[in-house]
């Protein structure tokens, strides 16, 4: 059965009173084209309005080889189990966990028992989080950070508490535990039912379409404009932002293509390494070097960029062109440049929680063999603290990219689309706990050809 | 739908008859002895056809609200019982379709159905507590709440009852209300079967394992690597082997001389798509198997589990039940799409044709 036959799961989790049910009960109402069958762990106080409500008390089924990998729930294999004879009458099922689930042991049933996973198929897990109150929950139990460290969607619900500023911490702090999650702010939990549903979370493609720098490394700048810039003089233009300084790397001969950008980045991460030189405004900016622009003044301050022949200068900015209306302007036509192109990277996060992810990514091929001991060594090791894997790889060899997925120990890694003209690049996201991110970026290093 | 091509019935197996119920059919079972064939659908629908021709007696639909989870005839073939999602289980007259007693037990799903040998209680399991009723739905016996929900249940003689759950099996005396014995291991034991003279409990686990115990010397052994769980098991009525599924084959256990543990299991390899239901016949080594894949096969077996198939048929889609008729003349299968087919089970000659119908 091809995957598009099978019925796809959404679970929802959450502490109690994060708003699983109301979200349970918005779904219903607004796809009421759908059949869709719910199996609810927790009995709320509100009511859940439609037929096919099945009450399933948690079972949570430890193997007696005592691996956590081998946990499953065995209330969603029978019920589901029995859904299954019926799956002519509803195609989609919501599973609602109690406010204190683990949800490996949910995602894992969809993994390791054979008569599930041949039937339905897990779309995504959905995790509602209650913005007055997360940041106490998630310093007192593990299971709420485990929740947020599985999502795939994060809904943060009840924003109308919690001030701006409040939730821009909130949710940074969120992204730093699990970089693979979408975030959605809502009141009430009133949320695009697309962005719930239907996610095939589960499916990497989507992921990449829907966020194309979620497996990206982090950099210490969140901006690259590319500028075609003829001989002359040229200001470099910024008013007020969120920094009375910022740093800035630029480049000469920078290219615009993805390969060409990731290349510019990694030699500004470098010269990012460096000790940096402040330039007080109306000072000219040098190439290649780290620098520092002055910023307290208010009003309007320029730095000067001397171009001897046409070129293409790569600025790498410490936080957007946006934030502080960045501008090149031609000196004598008093003319504004814009950039042929952007780039936006994943800015680099203080991380306090112990659960947070770490992403590795690489040009070039590995060797199938030498990965399998690595990933298999580093999952027999750190199995039970890395809570969920994805990426693709480039086999050396395999005209294919091979698509790795994984929750705790267990992994598949399938063969997917041919990689064509594309670079062979290698993309793995590791959520859990307490991760080494250099040692295990050393020892994938160790994998490449 | 299977793969493979529809196939007419060879071997033993001989033309019966089909009929058609309305969805998915999960329980089915031959009443007054042997005349009539009952099936329940998912739905909630039981249908009773003649035993001989296939013709309908009577049907009755919506029986259980929310869907029907099992049935289980009474051995004296006179009434049966059928439970469901709605929390309830019904009590009825084979002949016409009756209901004699309604038990209402509650809002969680009943999902086990089994009644003594000698006919006089039937127990029922809903969640994690066990009962026993008697003939006319009287309650005798009430068991506290087990661990986990009840994933099979069993008699071992006539007022003991074994129950499977997560991480054990449990004997009750339900006349003296006493535990009897208590076999600890900690796994999800998904199915459960008694040796005929209840001295061999087998249970399928959910980590792809089947656990024994011997109750009389206490012994245990775990026969591991199965690719599934191992969800249908059948002894033979001598309990000298037992079959299991758990994929597209057959593993047999032979329990002579010292075996099974030290033993290679006989395998039967018939079907192409893991075994769905499994059935040894009333008397004798001959094991009925259906398959995910459409197709139901018997084997005659030797005593060291391995066998050759003796008949096969095509039952149309997944078979979701088979049933020997008492008299082992006959094989009943029923499938995912509520097809019903009876096939006659006898050797191909004439010669040989006595003492069968």
């Amino acid at each position: 059965m091809s995957i598009k036959d099978k019925v796809p799961v959404t679970i929802l989790t959450g502490f109690l009173g994060s708003g699983k049910t109301t979200l349970l009960n918005r779904i219903l109402s607004e796809e009421h084209g759908k059949r869709i069958a719910v199996i609810e762990n927790e009995y709320g106080e509100v009511g859940i309005d439609q037929g096919l409500v099945i009450n399933a008390d948690e079972e949570v089924f430890e193997m007696s080889n005592g691996c956590i990998c081998c946990t499953v729930r065995g209330d969603l294999i029978r019920v589901l189990g029995n859904l299954m004879k019926r799956r002519d009458k509803f195609d989609y099922v919501l599973v609602e966990t109690t406010g204190l689930a683990d949800p490996g042991p949910v995602a894992q049933t969809f993994f390791m028992d054979e008569e599930i996973s041949s039937e339905f198929t897990l779309d995504g897990i959905v995790t509602l989080v209650d913005a007055a109150h997360i940041d106490q929950q998630l310093g007192r139990s593990d299971e709420s950070s485990e929740q947020v460290a599985f999502a795939d969607v994060l809904v943060l619900n009840k924003t109308d508490l919690v001030s701006d500023d409040a939730l821009d911490t909130l949710e940074s702090r969120l992204r730093d535990m699990n970089r693979m999650t979408r975030i959605i702010r809502a009141e009430n939990a009133k949320v695009p039912i697309e962005t719930v549903l239907n996610l095939s979370a589960f499916d990497l493609d989507q992921i990449l379409k829907r966020r194309p720098t979620f497996l990206e490394p982090e950099y210490p700048f969140e901006w690259t404009g590319v500028y075609n810039l003829d001989a002359g003089k040229y200001q470099l233009m910024l008013e007020e932002g969120p920094d009375p300084e910022m740093s800035l790397v630029a480049l000469t001969n920078q290219g615009e293509s993805e390969e060409e950008l990731k290349d510019g980045a990694e030699s500004s991460v470098r010269l990012y390494a460096e000790k940096t030189n402040t330039l007080e405004p109306g000072n000219t900016i040098p190439y290649g070097e780290h620098i520092n622009l002055k910023l307290e003044d208010k009003g309007n301050k320029s730095f000067i960029l001397n171009i001897e022949k046409p070129t293409k200068i790569g600025l790498f900015t410490q936080h957007t062109a946006e934030e502080f209306n960045m501008k090149v302007i031609k000196c004598d036509e008093n003319k504004e440049i814009p950039f042929n192109t952007e780039r936006f990277w994943q800015a680099e996060h203080e991380h306090d929680d112990e659960v947070g992810s770490i992403a590795i990514e690489r040009f070039g091929d590995v060797d199938p063999e030498k990965l399998n001991t690595w990933m298999g060594r580093l999952l027999s090791e750190k199995g039970v603290d890395i809570f969920r894997t994805k990426g693709f790889i480039s086999y050396s060899g395999n005209p294919r990219r091979i698509v790795f997925q994984g929750v705790h120990m267990l992994f598949t890694a399938q063969p997917d689309k041919e990689w064509g003209n594309e670079p062979r690049r290698n993309q793995l996201v590791f959520i859990g706990r307490n991760l080494n991110e250099k040692e295990m970026q050393e020892g994938f290093d160790k994998c490449l050809i | 739908m299977p793969d493979i091509e529809p196939f007419s019935p060879r071997g033993m197996f001989h033309e019966g008859w089909t009929a058609e119920v309305n969805d998915y059919a999960i329980a089915c079972g031959w009443a007054l002895k042997g005349k009539q064939f009952i099936v329940g659908d998912v739905a909630g629908g039981i249908f009773a056809f003649e035993g001989d021709t296939g013709k309908i007696i009577w049907k009755k639909e919506n029986t259980h609200s929310g869907g029907l989870l099992t049935m289980a005839i009474h051995p004296e073939g006179e009434i049966f019982a059928t439970s469901g999602q709605d929390g309830n289980v019904q009590i009825c007259n084979c002949h016409e379709g009756k209901v004699i007693k309604t038990l209402d037990l509650g809002k969680c799903w009943v999902e086990h159905l089994k009644w003594s040998n000698d006919g006089l209680f039937l127990a029922i399991a809903s969640s994690k507590k066990v009962y026993v009723f008697n003939e006319v739905g009287e309650e005798k016996w009430v068991s506290e709440d087990h661990p986990s929900t009840i994933s099979a249940i069993t008699w071992s003689n006539k007022n003991e009852l074994a129950t499977a759950c997560y991480g054990r099996v449990t004997f009750f005396d339900i006349v003296n209300n006493k535990t009897n014995q208590k076999l600890e291991w900690q796994g999800s034991l998904v199915s459960m079967e008694l040796s005929p003279d209840g001295d061999i409990v087998a249970c399928g686990s959910q980590d792809n394992s089947v656990h024994f115990w011997r109750r009389s010397t206490g012994m245990d052994a775990e026969m591991t690597g199965y690719p599934g769980k191992p969800s249908h098991l059948s002894f033979d009525d001598s309990g000298k082997l037992l079959a299991t599924s758990g994929s597209e084959r057959i593993t047999v256990w032979s329990f002579i001389g010292n075996g099974p543990e030290g033993t290679m299991p006989g395998e039967l390899c018939h079907h192409t798509e893991p075994i769905s239901s499994l059935a040894f016949s009333n008397k004798g080594m001959l094991v009925a198997s259906g398959s995910r894949d459409g197709s139901v096969v018997a084997s005659f077996l030797k005593n060291d589990g391995n066998g050759d198939p003796v008949g096969a048929a095509f039952a149309g889609d997944l078979v979701g039940a088979i049933s020997w008729r008492p008299d082992d003349c006959a094989l009943a299968a029923v499938n995912a799409k509520g097809v019903v087919n009876v096939w006659k089970f006898k050797v191909r000659t004439n010669l040989f044709s006595k003492g069968f119908k």
